[in-house]
């Protein structure tokens, strides 16, 4: 890859931000993993995958809500950016077929919306 | 079409949980209203709001209602939901208690990924700096922030960096402390794990501005994802030419290397952390010379720690003013806490400094698990001090928590409730530090030994009231004598609980009582001879046989075989053990 300078920077910065997919996002710091983010990410990696989903699965840290771990954020089908704790690999199964597929959130999961 | 999202859920600390008996009459109201396809509602798992009786939370107009009655639900389907209008004694108007500065992109951006940084203004600052700032008005922008180091000391970050750019010695390093040792700290793994590139940036902004060529991670070898964030990272850097020679075009040349701690709690003190990456045995040695004079390798050194790096960026992209608007005259910008023990959310929070330390016990973290009252809340770790109860109204920055004999630390927050007992707290922390000694000065090692001996005695029933006194004076000895922080600060639980819990102290040597319950030694089991049914279960399950009798006569227990192990009261159905 060649050198990044200022301009490079900026560019982008400029294309991440223009293109604003939908994502699943599962916690993978080392208290995540602990609590089984792993397998959740697992779930998500493989069910995207068969039923063709086209929504992004993408990693990341720790936001500090330790108690909920693992925990899952998903932007789907234009709807409010969702958390999900505790989320177990049947729970990672209805987030697919109920908020991603069909645009229901999933009850009793929810621990944050913004 | 879904219109609206309406979650519910019932935040009262007492009483059974009413979120499903609200969540069903709440659907029966939407439903008579015809409302089903526009209106979606959802029980929630948590809302971030504690004691506020039922909340309910209306998407995506972000509306919070809080003590909601069943009553009420008429009102808010045909004002709020149909016609859009706020019902004012029901709106919760609360400015959200976190500010996420440290913390800005953890749990939102992929670690792995450069460009998910970049998008989030990462390499923003650093490119402005390179291109645009003189080092000292790099160390300027820092002075006008407010910033004072999160590793514990609170030293300002621009005096340390202003000092090290002062050396004329070359080469020049920067270190980043990622010891972490604290028992119950856990806010540098996550930065690091969540967000490794602010800590790079914050670092080359660091070396930028002092004139340092060469980095360490010092990073302990018990984080290994940490370690593997960071070192994919640093590679990453390296490729782009963020790291290297000329980065970014410009004269400034830098490169990072990662070593590791063996993960004893002294190698987190600066120049035992020095000596560590020297190759040598990791023992303190005196200051002065201080690192920016004279530090590793014998050279000019800016030691900082994660948390203090990772707000570096923040402050150059933002400016130096903005940050210092949030937080208090001596104390700006916010401050990680990881707060556990009995404690309902543990977990990470960043608050602004200055907020009431009963707001992140109760507003943010929802209060005690167990619903009993707090009794005290340690924050500093083992160099720190309890704040009991009656004091949670502190405001907490640096100052505040120092007049209350505790201190910041680097941002562990144990929460004890009743359950806790003090004498047993100072004992742990205590025996923390003696573990962790290194013995190389003897106010720390005899004086730390001398004070955990006593303290045993003090738990076993065999204190004498003379001890107390004796405790105060091997503790100022400690503290005035040690070579190093961890002599220094070791006694300070035992000063700080003394201080404030005397009588605790004095019922464990004079009524060999522990009002916690928690000191074994003092505890006895007995049988209420009124509740006994002579059921013969405890005395089955006695794993000493310390329990005689029989069906006729009834149970006993022999105090001198007792080992105070629980298992007769854990089996007894009729309550018929006591503790005390
Ligand atoms: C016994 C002892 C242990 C320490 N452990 C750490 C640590 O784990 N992490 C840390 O950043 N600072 C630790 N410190 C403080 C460092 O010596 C140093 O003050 C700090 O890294 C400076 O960075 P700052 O100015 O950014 O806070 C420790 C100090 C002592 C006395
Ligand atoms: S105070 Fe304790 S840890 Fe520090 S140098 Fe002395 S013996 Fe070692
Ligand atoms: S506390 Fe344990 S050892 Fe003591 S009487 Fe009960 S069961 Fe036996
Ligand atoms: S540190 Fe990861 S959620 Fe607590």
């Amino acid at each position: 890859m060649s050198k990044f300078n200022k301009d490079t920077i900026i560019a982008i910065h400029n294309q991440e931000t223009a293109e604003q997919p939908d994502y699943i996002s599962v916690g993978m710091s080392a208290c995540g993993i602990a609590a089984g983010a792993q397998e959740v990410y697992d779930v998500f990696a493989k069910q995207i995958k068969s039923r063709n989903f086209t929504i992004k699965l993408r990693k990341c840290g720790c936001a500090g809500m330790c108690y909920a771990e693992p925990l899952v954020e998903v932007k789907a089908n234009g709807m409010p950016v969702v958390t999900y704790g505790r989320v177990t690999e049947e729970i990672a199964q209805l987030i697919l077929e109920k908020h991603v597929a069909n645009s229901i959130l999933v009850n009793d999961c929810v621990v944050n919306i913004r | 079409m879904v219109k609206r999202i309406v979650l519910i859920k019932d935040t009262a600390a007492t009483g059974p949980d009413t979120t499903r008996d609200f969540y069903n009459r709440f659907l029966d109201g939407i439903r008579e209203h015809k409302l089903l396809d526009e209106i979606m509602v959802v029980r929630a798992a948590d809302l971030g709001y504690y004691g506020h009786g039922l909340v309910v939370k209306i998407m995506p107009n972000n509306i919070v209602y809080h003590n909601v009655q069943n009553t009420d639900i008429e009102r808010i389907i045909k004002s709020t939901i149909e016609k859009n209008q706020i019902l004012d004694d029901l709106i919760l108007n609360e400015k959200p208690k976190q500010i996420k500065v440290a913390l800005r992109n953890c749990g939102l951006i992929d670690p792995e990924n450069i460009n998910d940084y970049i998008a989030h203004d990462g390499y923003k600052a650093l490119s402005n700096v390179l291109l645009e700032f003189t080092p000292e008005k790099v160390i300027d922008e820092l002075k006008k922030s407010g910033l004072r180091g999160r590793g514990g000391a609170g030293y300002p970050t621009w005096m340390k960096w202003k000092a090290c750019r002062a050396s004329r010695s070359n080469p020049k390093y920067i270190i980043c402390n990622a010891d972490e040792g604290d028992p119950g700290a856990y806010m540098d793994r996550s930065i690091l794990e969540g967000d490794p590139y602010s800590i790079i940036e914050g670092m080359m902004i660091a070396a930028y501005a002092v004139g340092a060529s060469k980095g360490y991670f010092y990073i302990r070898a018990e984080y290994p994802l940490a370690v593997q964030r960071i070192d994919e990272a640093l590679t990453k850097c390296r490729e782009v030419g963020l790291l290297g020679e000329n980065i970014l075009d410009s004269k400034f040349s830098f490169d990072i290397d990662i070593r590791l701690g063996a993960g004893a709690f002294v190698c987190g003190e600066e120049t035992a952390l020095m000596a560590s990456i020297e190759g040598k045995r990791g023992t303190p040695h005196p200051r002065p010379p201080y690192p920016t004079g004279s530090g590793l390798w014998g050279q000019p050194t800016v030691i900082n720690n994660v948390e203090t790096l990772a707000n570096v960026p923040y402050i150059l992209c933002y400016g130096g003013d903005n940050f210092a608007k949030i937080g208090t005259n001596s104390s700006k910008g916010t401050k990680v806490f990881a707060v556990t023990g009995k404690i309902k959310n543990s977990g990470l929070v960043e608050v602004p400094m200055g907020i009431p330390l009963k707001e992140i016990i109760y507003d943010i973290c929802g209060g005690t698990i167990s619903g009993k009252d707090v009794k005290a809340v340690q924050t500093g770790g083992p160099s720190g001090g309890v704040i009991p109860n009656k004091n949670l109204d502190v405001l907490v920055d640096y100052d505040n928590l120092q007049k209350m004999g505790s201190i910041m630390g680097s941002g562990g927050m144990i929460v004890m409730d009743t359950d806790d007992c003090m004498v047993d707290i100072a004992k742990f922390y205590l025996g923390f530090c003696v573990e962790e000694s290194c013995g190389k000065c003897a106010p720390c090692r005899i004086g730390g030994f001398q004070i955990l001996q006593i303290l045993n005695r003090i738990t076993e029933g065999k204190g004498k009231i003379e001890d107390l006194a004796t405790l105060k004076r091997i503790a100022v000895s400690m503290q005035k004598a040690s070579l190093c922080g961890l002599g220094q600060n070791a006694p300070n639980p035992v000063v700080s609980t003394l201080n404030y819990f005397e009588e605790e102290y004095k019922e464990h040597i004079i009524n060999k009582r522990c009002r916690a319950g928690k000191c074994v030694a003092l505890l006895t089991y007995t049988i209420i001879q009124e509740k006994c049914k002579k059921c013969a279960l405890c005395f089955t399950n006695c794993p000493v046989k310390a329990i005689s009798g029989n069906r006729e006569t009834g149970y006993k227990i022999d105090q001198s075989l007792c080992t105070k192990c629980g298992k007769c009261k854990e089996v007894c159905k009729f309550k018929a053990v006591s503790k005390e």
